[in-house]
């Protein structure tokens, strides 16, 4: 069975994601640090089932204390494995230097921008397109609490794949 | 003028001038680097820690850490 595993900063709403994909019901709270340890569990796709691991949050995959270690130790066990890189869209610098770091270490990622709707109401607006472009991974604004955009995020789980970071740095040096 | 992050006042923003080395790539997860606009949140006493806003979002730092961060204030 294919393994995702989900990853982010703390408190982006991981273990909201994990509950929705898999119909499981782990303690979800408006904490950093609420998952301490990893969590697993399992998802019907439509044409094969995965394994999908809620993995505690993380700034960096430089483990600063106990949780951070067992993130980054789940990371390098499943290598080669999918990561569904979970953000807070009203943070996104912080999120997409994890994704950075992740999509660096060559594994494919899906990028999700959760909590799309705190970031509408604080007013920041995303260029999704462009993201995509710079990334060349999938990238999907999505709202746990409420569903939007899990649709997306499993139809571009089977297209996600691994990207070099020379290429991103050189197409954001383009932009520049 | 400069002054170090741990060092500054209650609402006092500020802009990241210089960070230890050793201490760069810890915040740098945390969205803090240089020429970033930072604005002290809260202090906590018995040298506890602070709590700075970056890009709208909080984030606490150990009083320790703070100290390594050089700003620069508006005066």
């Amino acid at each position: 069975m294919k393994k995702i595993l989900l990853m982010g900063n703390p408190n982006v709403g991981k273990s909201v994601f994990f509950n929705r994909l898999t119909g499981a019901n782990v303690i979800e709270s408006n904490y950093p640090g609420t998952t301490v340890d990893y969590t697993k569990g399992y998802m019907k796709g439509d044409s094969e089932d995965f394994e999908i691991i809620d993995v505690p949050g993380t700034f960096s995959l430089e483990p600063k204390d106990k949780a951070e270690e067992v993130a980054v130790k789940m990371l390098e066990k499943e290598k080669g494995n999918l990561v569904i890189c979970v953000i807070d869209a009203s943070k996104v610098e912080r999120g997409l230097y994890l994704a950075l770091e992740i999509i660096e270490r060559g594994y494919p990622v899906v990028l999700a921008l959760n909590m799309w709707d705190v970031a509408g109401d604080k007013n920041m607006q995303i260029d999704i397109g462009k993201l995509k472009n710079i990334l060349n991974i999938p990238v999907i604004p999505t709202i746990a609490i409420s569903g939007k955009g899990f649709k997306e995020v499993m139809l571009s789980i089977k297209k996600a794949a691994s990207v070099e970071v020379k290429e991103i740095v050189e197409k954001v040096g383009e932009i520049k | 003028m400069k002054k170090k992050l741990s060092e500054m006042n209650y609402e006092e923003e500020g802009r990241v001038g210089s960070i230890e080395q050793d201490l760069k790539n810890k915040v740098a997860g945390m969205g803090i680097r240089v020429g970033k606009n930072l604005k002290m949140v809260t202090k906590h006493p018995l040298k506890g820690p602070i709590v700075v806003e970056v890009d709208g979002a909080h984030t606490s730092l150990a009083l320790g850490m703070a100290d390594k961060i050089t700003m620069e204030v508006k005066e």
